[in-house]
């Protein structure tokens, strides 16, 4: 296999030669297409540095001008075809080098936060860098938020702000200034440093791009005195291809064949999948993996679905985040992990002790935190999963694959019956209602979406459900942990300019609308036809049921005062909002408008346009009322008493 | 108001799970309905995610409860039409509009 793998790499086999090899070794087709999707940024790394050497590209050059026009230099060098940003002055002389690199472009964003958003969303949908760039500290604040998901998230993003204080004049608490401004992302990020010269600018911004880009990902930071920008300097500009080393890591291989036993002598193992799959393009491996032994599969929370929903071992999301809240199966044994990061938000482990875990990620620091871990297996999940199924091919005989055939059969039980008892949903009283329910609003769009739509959900409260999100050439999911709202609407301007061959539908509460609509105006100029959907409850109705549930009959139900849930009173209208950002937009109440609406949609995306549908949707938990109270406190009145 | 979010964001996770079942192989393939009260389905269910906390407070009708248990469907709850009526049933019972209500200002 790795033979194979090596001269594919080399150039001395061929696309077919190398599936024909692979299906001789025993791989399905699919998973072998799989191993192919993922070789495939390995051979353009390859290629990349063969063009390179064929158009003169110098891997190292030396480069004389302004700060700026060496921070352009290097990013070019670094692969960056877009720069997110919002409008600083001490950054025109960047402004002025980029006129004549035009392979460089500059997307203007209107707030730092969807701007950082968009540029996060862009990555994670192109997986190419990208950097995001705001004015001095200020500016920096603004896009803080979307830098903390984006470090939750493990995204490769980079980020650049200057120091407003210029380097002859820094540390007099001047107008933007803040000490050791780079400190402040430091929690945040995986490198953050200030450069200390202008010579120093490309060096910096080589480091931030390699530390975003080695596994486990992460942001990064850089930022320099923003005199450093204006001054001449003589550098080097250094290619992608000669500094990032874009590690790729093997598990060892002592502990895959640990893990292979383990696996066999497991009666009811469990597959956890988790965003490094999506990441490696192993999905396929995955569900060769899963096919060999019939494991049934699940994921607790991550940014995309890594596993096909549709397949018969596919048992569902794990709804209250630990393995025992599947569900089915009840009687696991063991559990593996692959590229899942296991986020923990309650006391309990996530796989509870009693149960053998085998552990399959490159993210190395959250493994064995909080699980006690039987097999590590540090490693790119790709590779990792190629060892692992090798391994087992060699330690299976007929009796396990026997055992694994009756497995699939006992899964498929389970997942054939739960499919057809889901299809009841439609059932619910309220389905025809007006205002819509929530789940009807879902389903709707999942009626209308492409075969390949991308769904950018960041509807927190909403239950994502009837898309059958297949990562491998179906629908795709693209969802967050990080939690700091208000990303949705830039995330899928980012991931439309990604994939404007795809379908790219937004789900957003007017919450989290409210949070960030900015990037409704990158879609109208910039002709990003991305749909999207706002579930208006006029409310912050998760957090309400939560905030009840917390203090259950306590004085707010009591008296009906839920000072933190309503947004009512007047109603907002996201369709407004939307008009304002030049992106057309209606209001509907039921689902024929909702579909009619769709229609449009898709018609105004066909033309190369953006469309928002505010989709009124009933409030549902304790204590809601039609006209809910709202507090007594009326500008007009305290006037009136002043005056009198 | 990020913190807050954050939290907000640990709670969605529980929220997902709202009312998971707790159900095996034999029972999948034999649903369970008529022989268990609706009583026994909720203890059964609920609590795999809860306390009742989430819906101690909650007064609502027949048809209202059970679109609540529909909605736990869009979270991963696989329960049958016939389970949900069941406990639909007994929630109104012992939830319904006429239990100490709430009093709404």
């Amino acid at each position: 296999m790795r033979d194979v793998v090596t001269r594919y790499l080399t150039n001395t086999i061929s696309r077919r030669g190398f599936l024909d090899n692979l299906k001789l070794a025993g791989m399905t087709v699919t998973a072998a297409e799989g191993v192919l999707s993922s070789l495939s940024v390995a051979a353009q790394n390859t290629t990349s540095s063969s063009n390179s050497a064929a158009t003169e590209v110098p891997a190292v050059k030396t480069f004389q001008g302004s700060g700026g026009a060496c921070f352009a230099e290097q990013l070019i060098a670094c692969g960056v075809k877009y720069v997110f940003g919002n409008s600083a002055s001490e950054d025109a002389q960047f402004y002025d080098a980029l006129v004549d690199r035009p392979q460089l472009n500059y997307i203007l964003t209107p707030h730092e936060g969807p701007g950082a958003a968009m540029a996060a969303g862009y990555i994670k949908a192109s997986q190419e860098p990208a950097v995001v760039m705001q004015a001095g500290a200020v500016g920096l604040m603004n896009a803080m938020g979307q830098v903390f998901n984006a470090y939750k998230e493990q995204t490769p993003l980079v980020i650049y702000s200057y120091r407003t204080d210029q380097s002859k004049r820094a540390g007099r608490d001047g107008f933007e200034e803040i000490a050791n401004q780079e400190q402040v992302l430091q929690p945040l990020t995986k490198y953050s440093w200030m450069a200390r010269g202008p010579s120093m600018i490309a060096e910096t911004t080589r480091h931030a791009f390699k530390s975003a880009w080695t596994p486990p990902h992460g942001p990064a930071y850089l930022t320099w005195h923003s005199d450093y920008t204006d001054e001449k300097t003589r550098t080097e500009i250094i290619q992608q291809t000669h500094f990032d080393t874009r590690m790729r890591v093997r598990p060892n291989p002592i502990e895959i064949e640990r893990a292979a036993r383990m696996l066999l002598e497991a009666k009811m193992p469990v597959l956890i999948v988790g965003d490094e799959i999506y990441k490696a393009k192993a999905v396929a491996k995955a569900v060769k993996l899963a096919e060999m032994l019939g494991m049934p599969v699940t994921q607790m929370r991550q940014m995309w679905v890594n596993f096909p929903e549709a397949h018969p071992l596919w048992v569902g999301n794990a709804p209250a985040g630990t393995l025992a809240s599947i569900t089915w199966p009840k009687n696991f044994d063991l559990a593996i992990n692959i590229g899942n990061k296991m986020q923990h938000n309650g006391i309990q482990p996530i796989v509870s002790r009693n149960v053998k875990f085998i552990d399959m990620r490159i993210d190395y620091q959250n493994m064995g935190k909080v699980m006690s871990t039987d097999v590590p297996l540090v490693g790119d999940v790709a590779l990792g999963l190629d060892d692992l199924i090798v391994a087992l091919e060699q330690l299976m005989n007929s009796k396990s694959k026997e055992i694994a055939i009756q497995r699939t059969l006992e899964v498929k039980k389970y997942t054939d019956r739960a499919r057809q008892i889901f299809t009841g949903i439609v059932n619910n009283p309220e389905w025809n209602n007006s205002p819509l329910i929530a789940d009807r609003v879902t389903w709707e769009v999942a009626q209308f979406a492409d075969k390949d739509a991308i769904i950018v959900h960041e509807a927190g409260s909403v239950a994502m459900h009837s898309f059958n999100f297949n990562p491998v050439g179906g629908r795709e999911l693209f969802f967050y942990y990080g939690g700091h709202l208000g990303s949705g609407v830039g995330t899928s301007a980012g991931v439309k300019l990604a994939r404007p061959q795809q379908q790219v539908i937004c789900l957003v509460g007017d919450g989290s609308f409210l949070f960030g609509p900015h990037a409704l105006w990158n879609m109208a100029r910039l002709e990003l036809p991305v749909i999207t959907i706002v579930y208006n409850n006029h409310a912050y109705g998760g957090p309400h049921n939560r905030a009840i549930a917390n203090v259950p009959s306590g004085r707010m139900v009591e008296t009906g005062q839920f000072v933190a849930s309503y947004l009512g009173n007047p109603d907002m209208n996201m369709a407004h909002i939307a008009n304002g950002f030049g992106v057309k937009a209606e209001v509907v109440s039921n689902a024929q408008e909702l579909k009619q609406a769709l229609s449009r949609a898709k018609l105004a995306t066909m033309d190369g346009k953006p469309y928002l549908i505010d989709v009124q949707v009933v409030r549902r938990g304790v204590g809601w009322t039609d006209h809910p109270w709202t507090p007594n406190i009326k500008g007009s009145k305290q006037k009136a008493k002043k005056t009198l | 108001m990020c913190l807050f979010f954050k939290i907000k964001q640990f709670f969605i996770l529980i929220m997902l799970g709202f009312l998971s079942v707790n159900i095996n192989a034999q029972n999948i393939s034999e649903p369970l309905g008529g022989s268990e009260s609706g009583k026994e389905l909720v203890l059964q269910k609920c609590v795999q995610c809860h306390t009742d906390s989430i819906w101690r407070d909650h007064r609502q009708d027949t048809r209202a409860w059970e679109a609540t248990l529909y909605r736990m469907m869009g979270r991963g709850a696989i329960w049958t039409q016939e389970e949900i009526k069941s406990m639909s049933g007994f929630l109104a019972d012992n939830f319904g509009n006429q239990s100490a209500k709430l009093k709404n200002k």
